[in-house]
């Protein structure tokens, strides 16, 4: 083992809200360094470079932030409850409103293929939570591939345009969007 | 109101545009806008100042991008098909790369969120005229009995505006055919 004068994770958890608010590409690595007390030498060494810095940073939102919000669609309610927290819980968390993931993505996924094929990944693992959330509901369940795919649209509004919106007004479009998408057999009956 | 630019200034504006199109706002420095543009960084500073650059670049996007774009679908007659064109035809702008990069409105709104006051004002009249439009096709539609559901033309406008959102994200993650999909199945839930 390598003696490491730094806790990979704390770095990582600095950079998150770094490339958040500034963006990726207007992030020099002396702007990593000031705010994580780590040389660069020491950054490149564990990090290979600074792309390497935002795919790890992407990982640890990941597994620390995204994933408390996955659970909010394993709980116990109707579909149109439990879509309506899992949206709002990327609006009211304890970083700033928006999904890392999908900023990152829109900055870069044009241009990065890694980080494309990680908001690909992303996606599909929301979509497939969506399956399993309706599959649990019989009004629901015989179409959920099909309500997912259109639900992951209803995502990527309410992380991008709804951000700048004040709560209510972004309350108001998610609701909207669940019962347009879930009351389609009911508006078609 | 946009201002009128003149011959030059539109010149100007059409190059930062494509610039902060590639590179986002906090991603283009006055150093880059300087050798992109020609002129001197202290011009920049003393003349312009890269946010009235970047406030004229969004403007003329909305002028000769988005506003073109939906004039036509406001006058088109088929309702329905109208909107489906509509969609589709920023799909093929994508594909064909007739942008430098996705759209640049959905990149501007989740780069810079509320950080600037202006910009949520752009926004907040950008959507009201999309939604404008919306409603004026959904009219169309729903007095030709495509859409069944009168009373719902509101909630329909109101979905509708996520779609390019959507759009803009599929295509990112997962390309043009998956995205195409996306467009037949959203209005397939106000048809």
């Amino acid at each position: 083992m390598r003696y490491k004068e730094f806790n990979r994770n704390s770095v990582l958890e600095k950079c998150i809200p770094l490339f958040w608010a500034t963006g990726f590409r207007a992030c020099a690595i002396s702007d990593i360094v000031e705010e994580t007390g780590v040389n660069r030498f020491s950054l490149y060494e564990e990090f290979d470079n600074k792309e390497g810095i935002l795919y790890a940073a992407l990982e640890l939102y990941k597994e620390r932030y995204a994933q408390a919000n996955f659970d909010v669609l394993k709980k116990e309610g109707t579909p149109h409850e439990i879509l309506f927290q899992f949206f709002n819980s990327f609006l009211n968390g304890k970083q700033q409103d928006g999904c890392f993931i999908m900023h990152v993505g829109t900055e870069l996924a044009d241009n990065d293929s890694k980080v494309q094929t990680f908001l690909k990944t992303y996606m599909d693992e929301i979509e497939q939570l969506f399956v399993q959330l309706l599959e649990k509901d019989s009004e629901t369940k015989a179409d959920s591939a099909f309500y997912a795919r259109n639900l992951i649209g209803l995502f990527c509004t309410s992380v991008s345009f709804c951000l700048i919106h004040p709560t209510e007004k972004r309350e108001r479009h998610i609701k909207n969007g669940i019962q347009v998408i879930l009351n389609k057999k009911l508006n078609h009956a | 109101m946009p201002k009128v630019l003149d011959q030059s200034y539109e010149e100007l504006i059409k190059k930062a545009q494509i610039l902060f199109w590639k590179q986002g706002y906090k991603g283009t420095t006055v150093q880059d806008l300087a050798e992109h543009l020609d002129i001197s960084t202290s011009v920049i500073y003393n003349k312009y100042s890269k946010e009235t650059l970047f406030m004229d670049s969004i403007n003329y996007y909305i002028t000769t991008c988005s506003d073109p774009f939906l004039s036509q679908l406001r006058e088109s007659t088929t309702g329905m098909a109208g909107l489906h064109e509509f969609f589709n035809g920023l799909i093929t702008a994508l594909e064909t790369k007739m942008f430098p990069r996705s759209c640049l409105m959905v990149n501007t709104v989740v780069e810079m969120r509320t950080e600037n006051a202006e910009i949520v004002n752009l926004y907040d009249k950008y959507f009201d005229s999309l939604i404008t439009s919306y409603g004026i096709v959904i009219d169309k539609a729903i007095a030709s009995g495509e859409i069944k559901h009168a009373d719902k033309r509101d909630e329909y406008a109101e979905f509708l505006l996520g779609v390019i959102f959507g759009i803009s994200m599929i295509f990112k993650a997962s390309g043009s055919e998956a995205c195409k999909l996306y467009v037949k199945e959203q209005l397939s839930f106000i048809e």
